[in-house]
């Protein structure tokens, strides 16, 4: 039985992700985080959930560049599994890449919520979250 | 231009000139035949006089010859009274030199000559046995006459002057018994005659002949009969001369530019009765026929033709001015086409020269373009490098900075630091692959030599030694049949060829016979190389965009960096050669260079 958390992180790099986990930590002692370094893991614990009936996370913060499945291809092999997904999912796209090519390419995919770039302060995290959760959270 | 105009004129001329001459040689002749009839006619009308005359004179000797004289006849004497009856008409006909009566001798009965024109005197008597025409005269019949030669009278066989050309008509004479009694000889003076003849209508001259060609009378001698006083002038063709013997009808010949017109006067043999019809016709007899000549001379001649030959240079005078001109004219049109032409041409060769420089131009510019672009993209990419992959550790570094100034508890801050030192070596390992990538870029440094790709695949191949060692068999086989030498940097070619090697090893599959393959090919004029291995091979679906990007892993369970492929392709671009990826998973990797 996998527990469901509230925000996933799927980046390559280990620094960042435990700078985001103690960010939102900082937010909230509340929101249940989860991470992986790779789009492969991701894209496989997504089917695990959608195998076993269980919710997605709300919101997923994507990394663009990694190794084994980058960004894009996660969110093609995501586009394959969506029929099967029950709640909303909100994924940003995070880079550190402010090149044109990269924001246009992410404004081709209906299912990305926003971009944002690296490195994400505490202010845009907490725009996001009251987004996303109102004033739950 | 010259030699064109001259030649042209000339084909034009050439039958234009033949035309003038035709039409002038039969206008030539033409006007020689109309030339010649005039000189017929003129002739004739000489001929017709001088035989009017003849016969007058013939007429009046008939009818002394037909008088019946008395038996014994004694003019002189006993019948001086028979004569009276005729001396004054013997006085009053002034064409009579001399009237004489001769016996059957030659003895002269009578003898008038005439001093002039109104007195003759008579007497004086000579004998005559031995001229020839009281001889033919002694021999003629009674019915025949005789007409002497016209020759100058001569007294006692000397030539009397001033010349007297004279003619003797001769006829027996018979007495009232019908028994022949003597001759009657009667001198016609022919100086009148002969005038009459001479007389010119047209520049025309005229010559009287006798049968031996002697010229008695001539337009040319105020003289006549030339030859008796010892003038012998050859004024005649032996052509003509030849050719009067036997004539009978007159005759034209043209040469040397005279016309000449012969008419024969032949008098020897003819009969004429005189008027008389109770009488028999008389027989005239005459030692010579005569020649009546018109001649045409070469300044009559030329005179007619001179208009005919002032058309004919006329004519041709114009001919060759015009055609000059018309011919000068058109070569000269023709000759600034043909300038024109040539020009054209000439200018139409460098267009197209220019045209060729200018593509070439272009195809420079092009690839110059392309490498430019390649270029750019290189320089962009690594531009993303720095900003992506560096600015990540630096921006990390910042937060666990600023983290670490403001963690008071010491068990967080001893977690903390760790991730100092981890962004460190991550930042030392970024540098050394820029490092890496900055010497592809910077192709300055590049030497392009020629490379035995046989050699170096072996030489790479060994470096693996070690490695392969311990493993149940890894083959690298090499195909490079088509070509096995290629101009490329050497250093880049081994680290291509040793990230391919390195790669088959490390994505071999188990419980198969691995190996890599190099085979080399052309394709549309270039040398292509085809890396080909049996290994794991990849998702193409998944990752074939990301292949050559840096850092980009598709295996999880080897190790790698991302970087050998991206190397790869970085060291091809560099040198303009491209390379494309073909696999499937679980069959192998198929990798085409083409250079």
């Amino acid at each position: 039985m996998i527990t469901k958390p509230n925000i996933l992180l799927v980046d390559d790099d280990e620094l960042y992700l435990y700078i985001m986990e103690k960010t939102i930590h900082q937010l909230s002692k509340d929101l249940v985080v989860s991470t992986f370094t790779d789009g492969e893991q991701a894209v496989e614990y997504i089917s695990k959930c959608t195998e076993e009936k269980v919710d997605l996370p709300e919101v997923i913060f994507l990394d663009i560049n990694m190794p084994f499945l980058d960004g894009w291809g996660f969110l093609n092999e995501f586009k394959k599994l969506k029929d099967k997904i029950q709640n909303d999912v909100n994924i940003y796209m995070v880079s550190s890449s402010m090149r044109d090519s990269d924001i246009k390419r992410a404004s081709d995919f209906e299912d990305l919520t926003g971009y944002v770039i690296k490195p994400v302060n505490k202010v845009q995290l907490a725009e996001i979250f009251t987004k996303i959760y109102h004033e739950n959270w | 231009m010259w030699k064109r105009i001259l030649k042209m004129f000339i084909g034009l001329y050439l039958p234009l000139v033949a035309l003038s001459l035709y039409v002038f040689a039969s206008q030539k002749t033409k006007q020689i035949n109309t030339l010649s009839e005039f000189q017929k006619r003129d002739v004739e009308i000489k001929k017709k006089y001088f035989l009017e005359q003849c016969n007058a004179l013939l007429a009046d000797t008939h009818y002394w010859a037909n008088l019946e004289y008395p038996v014994n006849f004694d003019p002189i004497g006993k019948h001086t009274a028979f004569m009276d009856r005729y001396i004054e008409l013997i006085k009053e006909i002034t064409d009579y030199d001399q009237f004489r009566f001769i016996d059957l001798k030659g003895q002269e009965l009578y003898r008038a000559v005439r001093n002039n024109a109104d007195s003759i005197t008579i007497g004086n008597l000579q004998n005559k046995e031995n001229q020839q025409y009281v001889k033919e005269g002694l021999a003629l019949n009674k019915d025949q006459l005789y007409l002497s030669q016209i020759s100058l009278n001569r007294e006692h066989g000397i030539i009397e002057k001033p010349n007297k050309p004279v003619i003797r008509a001769v006829a027996p004479i018979y007495d009232t018994t019908e028994t022949r009694i003597g001759l009657v000889v009667i001198n016609f003076k022919m100086k009148r005659v002969l005038d009459q003849l001479k007389s010119k209508v047209a520049d025309t001259e005229l010559y009287l002949l006798d049968e031996n060609h002697r010229l008695i009378s001539s337009s040319l001698h105020e003289e006549d009969l030339p030859y008796e006083t010892g003038r012998v002038d050859n004024i005649f063709p032996n052509k003509l001369i030849t050719s009067i013997k036997g004539i009978t009808k007159d005759s034209t010949i043209i040469d040397d530019d005279h016309i000449w017109r012969m008419q024969p006067v032949i008098l020897n043999g003819t009969k004429n009765s005189f008027g008389s019809i109770s009488k028999p016709p008389s027989e005239i007899i005459t030692p010579s026929n005569w020649y009546m000549i018109i001649e045409i001379p070469p300044r009559l001649l030329k005179k007619y033709l001179e208009p005919l030959y002032d058309s004919l240079i006329t004519f041709n005078v114009i001919a060759i001015v015009g055609l000059l001109a018309l011919c000068y004219v058109f070569q000269k049109k023709k000759t600034q086409k043909e300038l024109f032409y040539k020009e054209l041409e000439s200018k139409n060769i460098m267009l197209t020269r220019n045209s060729d420089l200018l593509e070439e131009n272009n195809v420079m510019v092009n690839e110059m373009n392309n490498s430019l672009e390649i270029r750019n993209k290189q320089l962009s990419d690594f531009n993303y490098l720095i900003s992506h992959n560096l600015r990540s550790p630096v921006t990390s570094m910042s937060v666990i900075v600023d983290m670490i100034q403001k963690e008071k508890n010491p068990e967080i801050l001893n977690q903390l630091l760790p991730k100092l030192d981890q962004i460190a070596k991550s930042i030392t390992h970024l540098t050394e692959d820029i490092n890496d990538y900055v010497s592809i870029l910077d192709n300055q440094e590049v030497k392009i030599e020629d490379i035995d790709l046989k050699k170096l695949i072996l030489e790479v191949k060994n470096e693996f030694t070690e490695t392969l060692l311990d493993d149940t068999g890894f083959e690298v086989l090499i195909n490079l049949d088509t070509w096995d030498h290629i101009s490329y940097s050497k250093f880049y070619m081994q680290s291509i060829v040793h990230n391919f090697i390195s790669n088959s090893i490390k994505y071999k599959r188990d419980n198969v016979a691995s190996y890599i393959e190099f085979k080399s090919a052309i394709e549309n004029k270039h040398k292509v190389l085809y890396v080909r291995d049996n290994g794991i091979g990849l998702n193409m679906e998944r990752h074939g965009d990301n292949v050559f990007k840096l850092y980009k892993r598709f295996h999880r369970n080897i190790s790698g960096k991302g970087m050998g492929l991206f190397l790869v392709k970085s060291q091809l671009d560099a040198l303009n050669a491209t390379i494309t990826i073909n696999s499937k998973e679980g069959v192998g990797t198929t990798f085409k260079l083409i250079f």
